[in-house]
């Protein structure tokens, strides 16, 4: 069992009052809970201080906890000889058990507390975040996910086991999107039903695709002559490259759509995929095509700023 | 379908759920769904029903107020206003990331 400072944790002395162990909690959670933070790694410190504050704010876990002695954080340790009679009936092993679950587990863990002893106890719920590319996201994908979760024993003590479970992402999720898997959390006790498995998915950045909910946008480099010209170009899609028609006249920050590219919607439609039109100049012209450009712009009376004239006046 | 593979369900506005299986998913004792619901926090599909139905889009708001609630030891009423401050700061980050994703 590895050893975790949990005074250390909170940022406060052994002699820490209740009320001082409650405001450094406080404070704490107010900076790093996942709900509210945007703290790089807030989840997983918020873990740690949640699970320092649940065995810290309870006098018997605390003066449990105590009776551990100080170690150094990540140090395996056994407790004491006879400190499981004292404190954890039953418990005889300690290599699997990971000291949040440990003092969860005192005074009866899952079975304590409990009106009816022989009541059906439900599985506890798990959640795991998906990390998936923009392409597994529209095809849809299936995940492998390694979670460690703790696995009651007759004495109603956690104790750490592998739980692998292989789930089927549908097509469409979105970046924040939460997903339930029935029945796929902790095994129900008594007969108690089974906890259900959420999933938070998180959506990698795309090198060409950027997404709005269900829509998808993608950068449309165009050469002047094709966007005057028109034409028919090849556009990559999510589902593979299909030929998009660009009108002649196609202007720079124009979006073209095309309708149903976009990521699919529960409903069975999908949102759109716009082409969102850049014009780009050649760096590098030789003499020849700067002769040409030379005679384009002695035969023409276009001028893209002509507006600055009228709206310069209007404003006068 | 191969049996072994489970099969990952969207919370979204197609499903519905009774208030009892709000209250299992989201872990919230019943009254609490009943305060939020009175302040406006959680919406059944006819509150005017004599048993409520939800979308199943409300689980994931519900599974936030139970963590709010036991992680902040906050009340009903104060659930309610931290989650209405949630939803706008999610509406301000979808409009940031719908701007992004059209700037680039």
């Amino acid at each position: 069992m590895k050893y975790k400072d949990y005074y250390a944790i909170l940022g406060v002395d052994k002699s820490a009052t209740p009320d001082d162990i409650k405001k450094a909690y406080r404070k704490l959670a107010r900076k790093y809970h996942p709900d509210v933070s945007k703290e790089k790694d807030a989840e997983e410190n918020f873990k740690a201080m949640a699970e320092a504050y649940e065995t810290l704010k309870d006098p018997e876990k605390r003066a449990a906890y105590d009776q551990l002695g100080r170690h150094a954080p990540g140090q395996d340790f056994r407790p004491p000889p006879d400190w499981e009679q004292h404190f954890a009936r039953g418990q005889t092993s300690f290599d699997d058990i990971d000291l949040a679950d440990l003092f969860a587990g005192l005074g009866g863990g899952a079975f304590r507390r409990r009106a009816d002893p022989n009541a059906p106890i439900p599985g506890a719920d798990y959640e795991a975040a998906v990390r998936l590319t923009l392409e597994q996201a529209f095809h849809g994908t299936e995940v492998q996910l390694d979670l460690s979760v703790p696995e009651y024993d007759q004495n109603g003590v956690a104790h750490r086991v592998p739980h692998v479970v292989t789930v089927r992402i549908p097509r469409g999720v979105t970046d924040g999107q939460k997903l339930r898997v029935p029945g796929k959390g902790g095994h129900g006790i008594r007969g108690g039903r089974a906890g259900d498995l959420y999933l938070d998915i998180a959506v990698s950045p795309h090198k060409l695709f950027r997404a709005d909910g269900r829509d998808l946008f993608v950068d449309l480099p165009l050469a002047p002559w094709e966007a005057v010209l028109g034409g028919s170009i090849e556009l990559p899609t999510p589902a593979g490259p299909v030929k998009l028609k660009v009108p002649a006249g196609t202007r720079a920050g124009q979006q073209l759509r095309l309708a149903g590219r976009g990521l699919a919607r529960p409903d069975g439609s999908a949102g759109n995929l716009f082409a969102i039109v850049q014009i780009v100049v050649p760096t590098v012209a030789d003499d020849a095509q700067r002769a040409l450009y030379r005679k384009l712009s002695e035969g023409t009376t276009f001028n893209p700023r002509a507006h600055f004239e009228s709206e310069a006046t209007h404003e006068s | 379908m191969n049996p072994d593979i489970a099969e990952a369900v969207t919370l979204d506005e197609r499903g519905t759920l009774t208030i009892e299986e709000l209250v299992e998913q989201s872990n919230l004792p019943e009254d609490a769904v009943r305060a939020l619901v009175d302040y406006g926090a959680l919406s059944p599909i006819d509150a005017g029903a004599p048993t409520w139905t939800f979308t199943a889009s409300w689980v994931v708001v519900a599974r936030t107020a139970s963590r709010l609630r036991r992680d902040f030891e906050l009340d009903a009423y104060s659930l309610s206003v931290v989650l209405r401050f949630a939803q706008r700061v999610e509406a301000l980050e979808s409009e940031l990331r719908a701007l992004r994703a059209r700037t680039g």
